[in-house]
C-alpha cells in the first residue's frame, strides 16, 4: 500500500459567480521513500495538491490517505497533531521565525513532540549537521543568506523526522548556485535518510532530481515520467 | 505552554517601542485606577469598620462644621447614665479648613486618660507622660508628621495654634493618622477657640450588648431638655454625613476608575491585534508545523496579559510607592480619609491587570487561530 494515497480528490474555490477547479477528480500514490515533483504552469494545482497532501487545505471531494489515515477527516486541531507527528514543511520563502536563532526554529516541531530535552537537542544537533549549519545555530534569519535560511527550513522540515516532507518551489527564491546546493541537499535526504519527499517546482530542470515527475495541467496529471520513462496519464 | 515562553517574549521584546508604550500606557491608566480604589477603600475603611459602627458622636443639632457646634462639655456626665452607655469622651475640634481638602490639620482635643483608654493608638517615637503632663503637648498622627515632616520634640505651629510634638502615633484605622491630639483644655483655651465649657462634640462608647441606634435616640431625647439640642449617630453614619459632598466625589471617581480600566483594555487590546496582524503569516506557518489553533490561541492571549500585567504591576507599584510616601489625605469639616496603600489595592491592581489583558488578548487570540491557515500564509 502507497505511504499517501489521493482518491478522486476534486478541489474547487468559487471567485465571483465563476466555479475554478484546481484539481479534478485526481488519483495518485506516492510509495514510500519517492521522491515526486509536481510541475505545471501556474494555477494548474500544483500548490493546491500539495497543501491537500499537508493537511492545510481540504478537497471538496475524494480522500487523502496518508500512511492508511484519512486526514480530509480530522479537525483543525488533530490535523495540527498529525502534521506535528507526520509532516514536514518547506517554504518557498522560508519562513522562519524571525525572532528566534536557527537552532531554535529548527527545535520548534519538537516541542510539539513527546520528547526529553536531551532527544530535542539532540535531533536539533544532528538536523542542523545534515543541512551543514552547525556552526549557524545561534544565528538569527536575519544574520543568515537565503540559502542559509532555507537550509534552516529544511532542518525544521526533517527534524521531527516525518512521515512526508513537502517543499512548496523550494528553490523558488534563491540563485542558481544556491539553488544546486539545495536540489542537492533535497536529494542526499532522499537517498540517504529514505525521506519521503513531494515538491512543487515551475522549473523543469529542478523537477528532474525527483524519482518521479508529475505534470499537471487543467486539473489534472497528464504525464508521468519515472526514471526517463514519460507516461501519459488519463485521469478522471 | 511554557516551552513557547521563549518566543512570546523574544516576539514581545521585538518591537520594544511599541511593547514599551503599551506597558508605559497600561501603567498610567492603573496608576489612576489604584489611587481612585485607594480613595474609596479610605472610605470604606473609615465608615465600616467596627469603631465607627459601635461608637456614637453626639453633635449640635443642625450644625456639620466642627467650628459652629458647641456643646456644654457637662453633656458627657448626663450620657453616661443613660444605660448601654460606657463611656462618653468630650471632643473639641479645630481644623485649618472646612471645606475639602488634601492637607488638612485636624486637632482633637480630649482628655488625655480618656483618649488612652479609648483609642488603640501606638507610639512609635516621643511618650505618653509628656503628653499627659504638658498643657501644650500634642501627639501626632503618622500620616501628619511625614506630610508636615515633624518629629517627636519638635514645636509645631499653625494659624493660633502652637503645640509640642510629644510623640508621633499609628492607629489601625488610618484615619486616626491625620489627628493631632492635644489635650482637652489646651484646645478649648486658645485664642480663637475660646470655648471653656464647651466641646465640638461627645463620643460615645457603647457597652457590648447596646443597641446604638435606640441609645442615640436616648441621648438627643435626654439633651433636648438642655441649652442645646443634639443630633446623634453612628460614627460611621456621622462622617459620611459630615463628608457627602466628598462622597460624591468619591462614588463618580470611581466611574474614573472604571474608564481607566477600560483604556488598559482598549490600548492592549489594538497592540496586541496590531501585533496579531504583523505576524499572522508566523502564526499559519507555526500552525503548518503543527501547533493547535488552541495553542495559537494561548499564545497571543498570553501575550495580552504579560503587557497588561507588566503595566499593571508598575503601575500598582507606583501607586503603592505614592501612598505609601506621600501620607495623603482629604478631609472636609474635620474628618479625613486617609489613602494608604494595602496588600488587598496590590492584589486588586495584579488581579484586574491579568483579567483585562485575559480580555484584551481575546479578539486578536481568536483572530489568529481562526484564519484559515492558506489565507494567512498568502498575507504579506
Amino acid at each position: 500500500m502507497a505511504l499517501v494515497e489521493l482518491r478522486g480528490v476534486t478541489k474547487q474555490f468559487s471567485k465571483g459567480d465563476e466555479v475554478i477547479t484546481p484539481l479534478d477528480d485526481i488519483d495518485l500514490d506516492i510509495e514510500q521513500g519517492e521522491f515526486v515533483s509536481l510541475m505545471g504552469p501556474s494555477g494548474t494545482g500544483k500548490s493546491t495538491l500539495l497543501n491537500l497532501i499537508s493537511g492545510i487545505d481540504r478537497p471538496n471531494h475524494g480522500t487523502v490517505l496518508v500512511d492508511k489515515v484519512d486526514i480530509t477527516g480530522l479537525s483543525r486541531g488533530k490535523l495540527a497533531d498529525w502534521r506535528a507527528a507526520n509532516l514536514g514543511y518547506i517554504f518557498q520563502t522560508h519562513n522562519l521565525i524571525p525572532v528566534l536563532t536557527a537552532y531554535e526554529n529548527v527545535e520548534l516541531p519538537t516541542l510539539l513532540l513527546p520528547l526529553t530535552s536531551a532527544e530535542r537537542r539532540k535531533r536539533v544537533e544532528l538536523a542542523l549537521d545534515v543541512v551543514g549549519l552547525t556552526d549557524r545555530a545561534d544565528h538569527y534569519p536575519r544574520q543568515l543568506s537565503g540559502g542559509q535560511e532555507q537550509r534552516v527550513g529544511i532542518a525544521r522540515a526533517i527534524v521531527g523526522h516525518p512521515q512526508v516532507v513537502v517543499a512548496d518551489e523550494p528553490t523558488g527564491s534563491l540563485d542558481t548556485k544556491t539553488s544546486e546546493q539545495i536540489q542537492t541537499l533535497l536529494q542526499d535526504l532522499n537517498k540517504q535518510l529514505d525521506i519521503t519527499l513531494v515538491m512543487v517546482t515551475h522549473d523543469h530542470q529542478v523537477a528532474q532530481i525527483a524519482t518521479r515527475q508529475l505534470l499537471l495541467d487543467e486539473g489534472k496529471i497528464v504525464e508521468a515520467t519515472t526514471g526517463g520513462t514519460i507516461e501519459k496519464v488519463r485521469n478522471g | 505552554m511554557f516551552q513557547f515562553a521563549p518566543y512570546v517574549l523574544k516576539s514581545l521584546w521585538r518591537h520594544r517601542a511599541r511593547t514599551m508604550l503599551t506597558v508605559s500606557g497600561a501603567a498610567v491608566a492603573m496608576f489612576v485606577f489604584c489611587i481612585v480604589s485607594s480613595v474609596q477603600e479610605g472610605l470604606e475603611r473609615l465608615t465600616t469598620n467596627d469603631d465607627a459602627q459601635r461608637t456614637l458622636i453626639v453633635f449640635q443639632e443642625n450644625r456639620f462644621c466642627p467650628t459652629s457646634s458647641r456643646l456644654p462639655e457637662d453633656y458627657s456626665r448626663k450620657i453616661r447614665e443613660i444605660p448601654g452607655v460606657k463611656d462618653a469622651m468630650p471632643v473639641q475640634v479645630w481644623t485649618n479648613n472646612c471645606r475639602a481638602s488634601l492637607d488638612i490639620v485636624v486637632f482633637n482635643g480630649a482628655p488625655p486618660r480618656q483618649l488612652r483608654e479609648a483609642r488603640d493608638l501606638t507610639l512609635v517615637s516621643g511618650n505618653w507622660e509628656e503628653f499627659e503632663s504638658q498643657r501644650d503637648a500634642a501627639i501626632v498622627g503618622s500620616n501628619v508628621a511625614q506630610r508636615r515632616g515633624l518629629k517627636a520634640g519638635e514645636q509645631f505651629s499653625i494659624g493660633e495654634l502652637s503645640v509640642k510634638v510629644a510623640g508621633i502615633f499609628t492607629s489601625p484605622i488610618p484615619a486616626e493618622d491625620n489627628l493631632i491630639y492635644t489635650s482637652l483644655e489646651f484646645l478649648q483655651y486658645t485664642k480663637g477657640v475660646d470655648s471653656a465649657g464647651l466641646v465640638t462634640q461627645h463620643e460615645v462608647h457603647l457597652t457590648t450588648d447596646a443597641d446604638p441606634d435606640a441609645t442615640a435616640s436616648a441621648i438627643d431625647e435626654l439633651l433636648k431638655a438642655g441649652p442645646v439640642a443634639t443630633t446623634t449617630r453612628r460614627k460611621g453614619a456621622f462622617q459620611t454625613s459630615t463628608l457627602s459632598d466628598l462622597v460624591d466625589l468619591i462614588q463618580f471617581a470611581h466611574w474614573l476608575g472604571y474608564a481607566c480600566v477600560g483604556l488598559v483594555l482598549s490600548l492592549v487590546a489594538t497592540t496586541t491585534i496590531m501585533s496579531v496582524q504583523d505576524r499572522i503569516k508566523e502564526y499559519a506557518v507555526l500552525e503548518t508545523l503543527g501547533v493547535r489553533p488552541l495553542r495559537v490561541f494561548r499564545l497571543v492571549v498570553s501575550e495580552g496579559i504579560l503587557l497588561c500585567f507588566a503595566g499593571g504591576v508598575l503601575g500598582t507599584a507606583m501607586a503603592l510607592a505614592a501612598l505609601g510616601w506621600g501620607g495623603m489625605a482629604i478631609g472636609a469639616e474635620g474628618v479625613t480619609i486617609a489613602f494608604r496603600p494595602s496588600l488587598r489595592l496590590a492584589i486588586l491592581g495584579a488581579t484586574v491587570s491579568l483579567i483585562v489583558g485575559f480580555l484584551a488578548g481575546l479578539a486578536p487570540a481568536t483572530q489568529a487561530a481562526r484564519t484559515p491557515i492558506l489565507n494567512s500564509l498568502r498575507d504579506e
